[in-house]
């Protein structure tokens, strides 16, 4: 047996190798897989070049046919905060997405764990309606939702869009069980026989272990929240003080037009905030996800 | 805990509760487990279960959002099915996403997590550059898009006029609208791109060695073992694909705005729904149009209720398939 | 197993209760819909005023709203801008802080007011002497919907043609197009080619869908009509296949693709880069808003107004337009109903209100008062679509209880027409009128 392959696709060149020949095969394999790599790479990051040299522009000159800043406006950015009130997008942006994610973790995580990893009567059914639930348009309960939400006096504002994550979240809930599943239990049982209840076990066993899979949770949870149209749409379009970024940037197009400068200068700082989030928190999120997804 | 009782239970993660209720402390214990699940099953009433029925409910009655609304039986169902003039675009439309945005942009995911395996370089620098895209919130990258596609002073036709082919209408071309709307979904394939190279990576290397002596060759090992391999990812893509383009709404809408030069803040969003043509008016887009435009909510309802429908029959068929996401079956 | 169901079952009764509860009380509850007695003496207290303005318009506004404040010091008006026809009936659906809506135009005026969603205002009128006549005819006539007046008028809109005087005699023309056949002639005349072949200058863009060109403000060309006793008879007037025929036509003498292609360069509608600001385009069909802003936008640009031409067999109608515009109302959730309504007065009837803002949106007011105040500053362009309010022949479009639907299923139908896909018109039309019966009879009940 070969003691090194690490990636399977490599099989044949070890083989070839051991036994002494070199197919020229597998120099050209490797020149064209890495330009089309190249390439693939160059086409994927071009947009947000682009997006990036325009917010640079000034207003007349996205109109032409140049590509490149001449000279750099870098008005735009600052413009982006005094034509619309984007901080106060950020703001509210902030408190739903913030507020939405603590709100989950703390229903959620304790009905997940219980899903996984405690037999109760009705888990399966339970379990079948969250996916249901999680699976389900969010134009299917609109209209009876928006009625409710309406009654309840809070219609304008963001909050029907917080307060559901007080009593779980169906992906959340979904992603955190199969996460769960992972974690073998003999270290639940350890904790019992210590003298823990449920609880404990939860808090202090199962939670500390599970940080990829709750940071994963977390982070979906919250890009939903940051990310989200329809929802805010529906809630707070007459509302302009409760405008979130990804609604605001939606609207701002329709005031200023034609200012792409400032549009991509907008355009950009709303990414950047899921970027820098990202970047700090990938390995954990990478973990997490790919725990789940993988293992089905 | 037993050997035995651990075996006896479905799956070897799970724990048996105890007896009925014996002593305090085991129900102490019952007590705990339901509050720890009372929230999420509160939610599920009321955010699942009784928006669903109200949905029902309202989809039999005449109502304008501005008085109670008025039982009028199958009338909305037999307008769904006989006279509404758009509600088939839009249907086709939803269809045409699910058909072939989904199966682009897994094919497209596969590819490039495949090419990153097999060059070596699936981390660090290069698996976020594929990646990174899926990160934009997606507001941001229709006008984005949007903008870079615009016939007429966008970088894309520029660059094609400086090599001498015509520039195409992008999204103000009703046959194209929705194709550039997949190319924007490729772009952001990242999202799925990272699960499947996950997955790829997980093959144990053994079994391709053991089917390469058997004789399997390059395309035989990816058939018989790395596809198979990936089936609970790929279930996973095709669901959450399927269920994303059954819904599909804010790319389509924004776009529509932005392409038509008609935003405005006090614009009502119904005038630009669908443009070009009707060619980017979705399902979901038209019940929000009869719904909160038209003031007919009670037929929106039933519209959403046709939604659901289809939408329960697709989960029911695959997960009965598959099973792989219920304690029973797990493969 | 009968425990499991049995739990179900029970969870969805307990939820299918709570549905039929909360479903059976929507709408929001309001107080009384009648005046009071006598008029208050003094005002006092706050009141919520809702309109679609934005930027420069919602400014003017503010400045009216400021003189009511000052002349009411104690009222304070909490003004919300921007705001559409669908975000306004969420709010008041949902009993929210609304006193007094302007919404910009009478496509929902129907759902409005049939609703009961907009007060009655007859009753106030009565009591404190504001009469029908007050008004001019027309605007007072799209306010009202199915015999009750539910709102007044504040400013309306006539549309005309807008062209530019210098592209005109560059290439001879000194005159504006009264017909059909002129424009036609002109616009291919004024239309000029890049070496590609594309459009470099177009004299008249005929794209349904660019700008204002929708067939509410193009009906008035041939004298279209709409409906007659609550059903839609679009196929039954000739007038319509006329305009379409002649539309089409000149769309295709153009080049459907070409016209499309130029129309997607163009920029947005209410910026800077307007097209006919740019001087894009020759002569177009707009509002009397487009003075201000090109006042504001352009204010060198050479332009002068007339009104729209009419078909060849219509001469008769020249000098009128289309006319819509927007309308005030108080909704019936309003707490504060007689400050609402006096907040209304104000806006509709105050001639020096009236006039400051026609003076600074550029629209007409639709008082007899205000449009023969000395105050009003007056440009030969503006002018035009005064005279055109006060015309004879002063079109406008019928209130349905479905919004805008039979605009947009009209719409709908003449741009597939427009690009070739739109059949037989005969009987395309047939089925637009069908289409649009239907969905009144969806909303009206069975």
């Amino acid at each position: 047996m070969s003691a090194t392959a690490t990636r399977p696709s490599t099989l044949d060149t070890e083989r070839n190798r051991r036994s002494g020949r070199r197919k020229p095969n597998s120099v050209l394999l490797w020149i064209a897989e890495h330009t089309v790599l190249v390439v693939l790479a160059v086409l994927f990051v071009a947009p947000i070049v682009f997006v990036l040299l325009t917010s640079f522009m000034s207003a007349n000159q996205t109109l032409t046919a140049s590509l490149w800043p001449n000279p750099w406006d870098f008005g735009n950015y600052v413009r982006a905060f005094t034509q619309v009130p984007l901080a106060q997008w950020f703001g509210n942006s902030a408190v739903y997405a913030v507020l939405a994610t603590a709100f989950m973790l703390i229903s959620s995580v304790p009905a997940a764990y219980v899903l996984a990893k405690i037999r109760i009567r009705f888990a399966n059914t339970i379990f079948l309606a969250i996916i249901v639930a999680m699976l389900l348009p969010p134009q299917v309960t609109i209209v009876p939702l928006y009625v409710m939400w309406s009654q309840l006096g809070l219609t304008g504002t963001l909050w029907p869009l917080i307060l559901p994550n007080l009593l779980g979240d169906a992906f959340s809930i979904f992603l955190l069980r199969q996460f769960f599943l992972t974690i073998p239990s003999e270290y639940a049982d350890a904790a019992r026989i210590d003298g823990n209840g449920e609880l404990g076990v939860l808090v202090r066993v199962i939670v500390p272990m599970a940080k990829p899979g709750i940071a994963a949770a977390s982070i979906f949870l919250f890009f939903n929240a940051w990310n989200d149209y329809f929802g805010p749409l529906v809630y707070t379009s007459e509302n302009p003080d409760n405008w979130p970024v990804a609604y605001g940037l939606a609207m701002f197009h329709g005031s200023h037009g034609t200012d792409w400068g400032t549009t991509m200068a907008v355009t950009m700082l709303v990414t950047i905030p899921v970027v820098i989030i990202f970047f700090f928190a990938q390995r954990t999120f990478v973990e997490g996800i790919t725990l789940t997804g993988v293992k089905g | 805990m037993t050997a035995a009782s651990l075996r006896e239970g479905r799956d070897n993660t799970q724990t048996r509760p105890s007896r009925p209720i014996r002593s305090r402390a085991k129900l102490k214990r019952t007590l705990v487990v339901w509050a720890m699940i009372t929230p999420a099953l509160l939610g599920l009433a009321i955010f699942f279960v009784y928006p669903l029925l109200a949905n029902l409910y309202y989809s039999f009655t005449s109502f304008n959002l501005l008085s109670p609304p008025e039982w009028i039986g199958l009338r909305n169902y037999q307008y769904l099915f006989t006279q509404d003039p758009r509600v088939v675009t839009a249907a086709l439309n939803t269809l045409w996403l699910v058909v072939i945005l989904v199966p682009v942009r897994i094919i497209m995911a596969m590819a490039v997590a495949g090419l990153l395996v097999r060059a070596k370089r699936a981390s660090g620098l290069w698996r976020t550059l594929f990646y990174m895209p899926a990160l934009v919130p997606p507001v941001a990258s229709v006008v984005a898009f949007v903008f870079l596609f615009n016939p007429g002073t966008g970088p894309v036709n520029q660059i094609l006029h400086a090599v001498g082919i015509p520039g195409p209408l992008w999204f103000s071309d009703p046959a194209l609208a929705k194709p550039s709307l997949v190319l924007m979904g490729v772009w952001v394939m990242g999202d799925i791109m990272i699960i499947f190279l996950a997955s790829l990576l997980d093959v144990p290397r053994d079994q391709y060695e053991a089917a390469a002596l058997d004789g399997a060759n390059g395309p035989q090992r990816v058939r018989y073992v790395t596809l198979p391999h990936m089936g609970p990812v790929l279930l996973f893509a095709i669901i959450t694909g399927v269920i994303a383009a059954l819904q599909y709404f804010t790319e389509a809408a924004v776009a529509s705005s932005v392409a038509s030069g008609k935003t405005g803040v006090s614009v009502q969003l119904s005038q630009v729904l669908g443009y070009p043509s009707d060619s980017l008016l979705t399902y979901t887009e038209w019940l929000y149009v009869r719904g909160f435009s038209n003031f007919q909510l009670g037929y929106a309802a039933a519209l959403a209720v046709l939604l659901f429908v289809i939408t329960a029959a697709f989960l029911f068929v695959l997960l009965r398939r598959f099973k792989a996401f219920t304690p029973e079956g797990r493969s | 197993m009968n425990y499991r169901s049995r739990k179900l079952i029970a969870l969805t009764a307990v939820a299918a209760t709570a549905a039929l509860v909360l479903a059976g009380c929507s709408g929001s509850s309001s107080g009384s819909q009648k005046p009071d007695e006598k008029a208050p003496s003094h005002l006092s207290g706050t009141v919520s005023l809702w309109h679609y303005f934005s930027d420069r318009e919602a400014k003017a506004m503010q400045s009216v709203v400021d003189d009511f404040e000052k002349a009411n010091p104690d009222v304070t008006v909490k003004v919300h801008s921007g705001q559409s026809d669908d975000k306004m009936s969420k709010v008041i659906a949902s009993g929210g802080d609304l006193d007094v809506a302007i919404s910009s135009g009478t496509d929902d005026l129907g759902a409005f007011c049939g609703s009961g969603s907009f007060r009655d205002l007859g009753p106030y009128m009565k009591r404190d002497n504001v009469e029908a006549s007050q008004f001019l005819k027309i605007p007072y006539g799209y306010s009202s919907f199915e015999g009750k007046q539910c709102s007044l008028p504040m400013l309306s809109d006539t549309y005309g043609l807008y062209y530019n005087t210098d592209l005109l005699k560059a290439a001879g023309y000194t005159e504006a197009p009264k017909t059909l056949s002129e424009l036609q002639s002109m616009a291919l005349k004024l239309t000029t080619y890049n070496a590609d072949g594309s459009i470099k200058t177009l004299g008249f863009n005929p794209l349904m869908g660019f700008y204002e060109n929708q067939a509410a403000q193009w009906s008035f060309i041939t004298g279209a009509t709409w409906m007659k006793d609550g059903k839609s008879t679009i196929a039954d007037d000739p007038a319509w296949n006329q305009l379409m025929t002649w539309q089409k036509g000149l769309v295709d003498k153009i080049g459907y693709d070409k016209l499309k292609k130029f129309t997607a360069g163009l920029g947005d509608e209410w910026s800077g880069d307007q097209a006919f600001q740019t001087g894009q385009v020759a002569m177009m069909l707009d509002g009397e808003w487009r003075v201000a802003f090109i006042e504001d936008g352009k204010p060198d640009l050479p332009y002068g107004t007339a009104p729209f031409p009419t078909g060849d067999k219509q001469t008769d109608l020249y000098g009128g337009g289309y006319s819509s515009g927007d309308i005030v109302g108080i909704a019936k959730t309003s707490k504060q109903p007689e400050l609402a309504w006096a907040l209304t007065k104000y806006l509709t009837t105050d001639t020096d209100a009236l006039v400051k803002m026609a003076n600074e949106i550029k629209n007409i007011p639709t008082t007899t008062a205000a449009l023969n105040s000395p105050k009003l500053k007056l440009t030969p362009q503006f002018k035009t679509f005064f005279d055109i309010a006060a015309s004879q022949h002063v079109f406008t479009l019928p209130t349905t209880v479905i919004g805008s639907a039979n605009q947009t299923t009209m719409d709908k139908y003449w741009d597939s027409y427009q690009q070739g896909k739109g059949g037989n018109l005969e009987s395309g039309l047939k089925g637009v009128d069908k289409d649009i019966n239907n969905a009144i009879s969806l909303s009206k009940g069975p």
